[in-house]
């Protein structure tokens, strides 16, 4: 028991960073409405500048002191100093936070203060890819290859002894540094002009105008200190774990997501314990793990520490939530437009009769990049129908793929054969996709999409991380009725056109069901469901089961789409499903048109590995630059066109055919 | 013969708060009930609780006979109990038809793949241009909801509670911002309802429509019926007058 109670202790210093960066993201969303998913991605790169400026070794020639930028197009790193001290770096460190801070709110959010909500977290998804990428290619700068740093230490090393317990005082110093920074902002919430500013100008812009506060300086100011907390948060994780990387340290804003909505975005105190209690969890069950010798041995080593606390809260927060929303809060849920699909009997043959010739008169590398950007469409797909035509903000979507990828390899090398496995693992997919979609049955907005997060998660860690299932590969090519409908083969005939036609036969069939439903009674609910739950309801509309249909049929495609990876990749393993794919799906598919078909197209062919990519000359081309210009590019698409691109070229063509009507009329009047 | 709607000792709490304390109605069919009363007297929450948008209702509410207390609101819906809203709510993305479309359309948990392969038709399209017909708005069926007036808006929103053909319809405050010439036709529009075998619960602060379709009046204030009776009775009532102009009682 002591040696438990020891190890949740040690979990403290963990739970204070979790604690620290969800009381920036409850300052964050109470200045103005934003559920910021690149907090931590901010710190990170916060992080990167104090590492980078103490990036020295007293022995050697290294003088450190370089100050790392985050901004493309200039040379990444500046001189500043040399050899600066832990105090000096820091506070330069700290600076550079606050600047970060305010270009983020003056550049970003405060031109997005009005934007629907989720324009807002898409605006945040391109920031947290956009600091990814930038922090991937200032790793190299700064010399260190693998973008890891040498990192040492801010805090004291001694021990506390209470006992036969033994404590590391760091973990008791941060802890004390977290609770400190909540009473402090809870106070000055409370208590200053500027707390009630905050809060003023955040139930009513128009209203705190009236009496003179200005809701710009609030919102900056709230930036600022959310920033230098997460800067801070982040230097000290790093210093605790002795890791620091873009996308993993990035990521730690799950949980810390996972406490700010326990405590309901709202209170510190809340945010705070909530925190400190997932570290705290978060180490028990660790040791737990460790030396629990009856579970199974497929259990990723890691799992329960990282998956358990966050199921665990978003069961609480499901529980917690209504079936309804209440006539007091006011739900903004403007989404992007979703047209009904124009001639999809016409266009969607031609495509993809156009397709199956590119496939077979391309070389190889082409035949690669449409199969790559096909099921990208069909992942983005799902995302339409689940998103864009129900208004559910989901970012399991991409884990649903590769549930039925692992589960369509696994049966396939288990004997099982062509059309039985990827159906049998369809078919689970959608069960699971069904399960996951029960929060949103409760909880809707920026929660569910926080839900969801954790719910990706919680299956990369529990199941995709599992021993079983690393490196799966010799799935079998799928045969039908004697022909080989496989993708791999040896030698030029690589790349097998066969497939090419599933895939696009598979991908057509799906947006023809997506283009029939978006017209039928059933697309009418899922939008009538999307605008307006409680008048849904009214209208006779059952509410929770609309919206697992849509969850359902979403799985479906993702899932199909997984089904067709788990043939196209020689290997299968954890890495190509990660939460961050997620992410990037939902930001493509915005990209695109969220709320159209043609949206899913664009998306796919956005897709890495796509065929924009084969037209930029394949791989050549710095994927990490792109992801660092797809994340610019997603901020201002959310800021200026937040129906997506399809809409803009649609209304560009509406509008011209206008013009053109105009010209032959006036020629006919003439 | 038994009531349309019976409700009996109705009591609604909101955090320590009673906005509803004890209230009984019953509304024969074929009737026009106006539910009036100051502001936050309860009657929008009479009007939530009756279709189960709120928790922590206790009382019990039978529809024709049939207790409907734990049903959740769609299913109080289909039972022919619908509603409008104050804020009207409307589905933005959808055009006026569909907006009345969704409200006739049935679905079954298989419907989806149905709809999917072989989309089904609007079977109660007649019902839409009936609801469409009775408010006057049937050369507006493709608008959007965002280019109407707001008036229309309104009209649409007790168009959408009229399409699915329902026993008893709750208006809550459906003259809200309209001119005195779509009030007058509104009205008009609300006593041909019972024709169509529709009852009428009506919640409005305009007295002359009020007093003008009501066959009887309820009056609430801190949720407590304060009077009921036919409108010539219940404006005579020194409660009523009293609740309305403040004072002493």
């Amino acid at each position: 028991m002591a040696h438990y109670l020891q190890l949740s202790l040690t979990g403290l210093g963990a739970g204070a960073v979790v604690a620290v960066l969800a009381i920036g993201l409850v300052l964050t969303f109470r200045a103005s409405n934003v559920v910021n998913l690149a907090h931590a991605a901010m710190g990170t790169y916060i992080a990167y500048v104090y590492y980078g400026l103490r990036n020295f070794n007293v022995a050697s020639t290294q003088k450190g002191g370089n100050l790392v930028l985050p901004v493309f197009g200039v040379p990444g790193v500046v001189h500043l100093i040399d050899r600066p001290t832990v105090v000096t770096a820091l506070a330069i460190a700290l600076v550079v936070a606050a600047l970060v801070g305010a270009l983020v709110y003056l550049l970003v959010f405060r031109a997005l203060r009005n934007a629907p909500p989720l324009a807002r977290l898409v605006a945040s998804l391109g920031l947290f890819l956009y600091l990814q990428a930038v922090m991937e290619l200032r790793a190299h700068d700064i010399g260190a290859g693998a973008a890891t740093l040498p990192l040492t230490s801010l805090l004291p090393n001694g021990v506390v002894r209470l006992g036969s317990v033994v404590v590391p005082t760091a973990s008791f110093v941060l802890a004390g540094l977290a609770v400190t920074v909540a009473v402090v902002l809870g106070a000055v919430f409370r208590y200053t002009r500027f707390g009630l500013s905050t809060r003023a100008a955040a139930e009513s812009e128009k209203g705190a105008i009236l009496i003179g506060v200005s809701p710009d300086r609030v919102g900056l100011l709230n930036w600022i200190i959310a920033s230098v907390l997460a800067g801070g948060a982040m230097i000290f994780v790093a210093g605790i774990t002795s890791q620091l990387n873009p996308t993993q340290s990035s990521l730690l804003v799950v949980p810390a997501l996972a406490a700010a909505l326990l405590a309901r975005l709202d209170s510190f105190a809340m945010a705070t314990f909530a925190g400190l209690a997932i570290g705290v969890t978060q180490s028990g069950v660790a040791t737990f793990q460790s030396q629990a010798a009856w579970l199974p041995s497929w259990l990723p080593n890691d799992g329960l520490r990282q998956a358990l606390p966050v199921l665990l809260i978003l069961v609480a927060i499901t529980i917690r939530g209504a079936h309804l929303p209440t006539r007091a809060s006011l739900v903004d849920s403007r989404l992007p437009v979703a047209p009904v699909p124009r001639r999809p009997w016409l266009w969607i043959p031609l495509l993809s009769g156009a397709a199956v010739v590119a496939l077979y008169t391309l070389d190889a590398q082409w035949r690669l990049a449409i199969v790559v950007s096909v099921i990208a469409a069909l992942i983005a797909l799902s995302c339409v129908v689940v998103t864009g035509y129900v208004g559910q903000i989901s970012l399991a979507l991409y884990a649903f793929a590769g549930l039925a990828a692992f589960a369509t390899a696994k049966l396939e090398l288990a004997g099982v054969g062509f059309p039985w496995a990827p159906l049998v693992a369809v078919i689970l997919t959608v069960v699971v996709g069904i399960l996951f979609g029960l929060p949103a049955v409760r909880v809707r907005g920026m929660t569910l999409a926080v839900a969801t997060i954790a719910a990706a998660v919680a299956i990369e860690q529990l199941v995709f991380n599992s021993p079983a299932l690393n490196g799966l590969s010799g799935v079998p090519n799928p045969q039908l009725f004697g022909s080989n409908l496989g993708f791999l083969a040896p030698g030029a005939a690589n790349f097998r056109p066969a497939f090419g036609v599933v895939a696009v036969v598979v991908l057509a069939a799906s947006m023809l069901a997506v283009a029939n439903l978006r017209r039928s009674p059933t697309g009418l609910r899922w939008l009538a469901v999307r605008s307006n739950e409680r008048a849904a309801a009214a209208a006779g509309i059952n509410v929770g089961s609309t919206k697992l249909s849509a969850f359902a049929a979403s799985s479906l495609f993702a899932g199909l789409g997984g089904a067709l990876l788990a043939y196209e990749l020689p290997a299968l393993s954890p890495q190509q499903f990660l939460v961050v794919g997620a992410l990037a799906v939902l930001a493509l598919t915005y990209l695109g048109g969220i709320a159209t078909l043609s949206g899913a197209l664009i998306a796919g062919f956005l897709a890495s590995g796509g065929v924009l990519t084969r037209i930029q000359g394949g791989a050549a081309a710095d994927t990490t630059t792109q992801y660092a210009l797809s994340g610019i590019l997603l901020i201002l698409v959310a800021a200026f066109y937040p129906d997506g691109l399809s809409m803009a070229v649609r209304r560009a063509i509406t509008r011209l055919h206008s013009v053109w009507l105009r010209g032959v009329r006036s020629r006919g009047a003439t | 013969m038994t009531a349309l709607l019976e409700v009996t000792d109705l009591c609604v709490d909101y955090s320590g708060l009673r906005a509803v304390d004890g209230l009984s109605i019953s509304l024969a069919h074929g009737t026009i009930m106006g539910l009036i009363g100051p502001n936050g007297a309860g009657k929008t929450t009479t009007i939530d609780a009756l279709c189960g948008f709120v928790p922590q209702v206790r009382g019990s509410i039978l529809l024709d006979g049939h207790p409907i207390d734990s049903l959740p609101p769609h299913m109080r819906a289909r039972a022919g109990l619908v509603r409008t809203f104050q804020s009207i709510e409307l589905f933005v993305d959808l055009s006026v038809e569909e907006n009345l479309l969704v409200a006739t359309s049935t679905s079954r948990w298989w419907s989806p793949f149905v709809d999917a392969v072989a989309p089904r038709r609007h079977v109660h399209r007649d019902d839409v241009n009936l609801a469409l017909d009775t408010v006057g708005l049937r050369s507006l069926a493709t608008a959007r909801p965002s280019d109407l007036s707001h008036g229309q808006r309104r009209l649409v929103g007790v168009a959408r509670a009229l399409a699915s053909r329902p026993k008893l319809v709750l208006l809550d405050e459906p003259a809200a911002g309209l001119d005195p010439a779509e009030t007058a036709s509104l009205g008009q529009m609300l006593r041909n309802l019972p024709e169509l075998g529709i009852a009428v619960l009506l919640v409005d602060h305009d007295m002359s429509l009020v007093l003008d379709v009501c066959d009887r009046l309820t009056v609430v204030d801190f949720g407590q019926v304060i009077a009921s009776g036919v409108p010539m009775d219940v404006r005579e009532d020194p409660s009523v007058i009293s609740a309305y102009l403040g004072g002493g009682s």
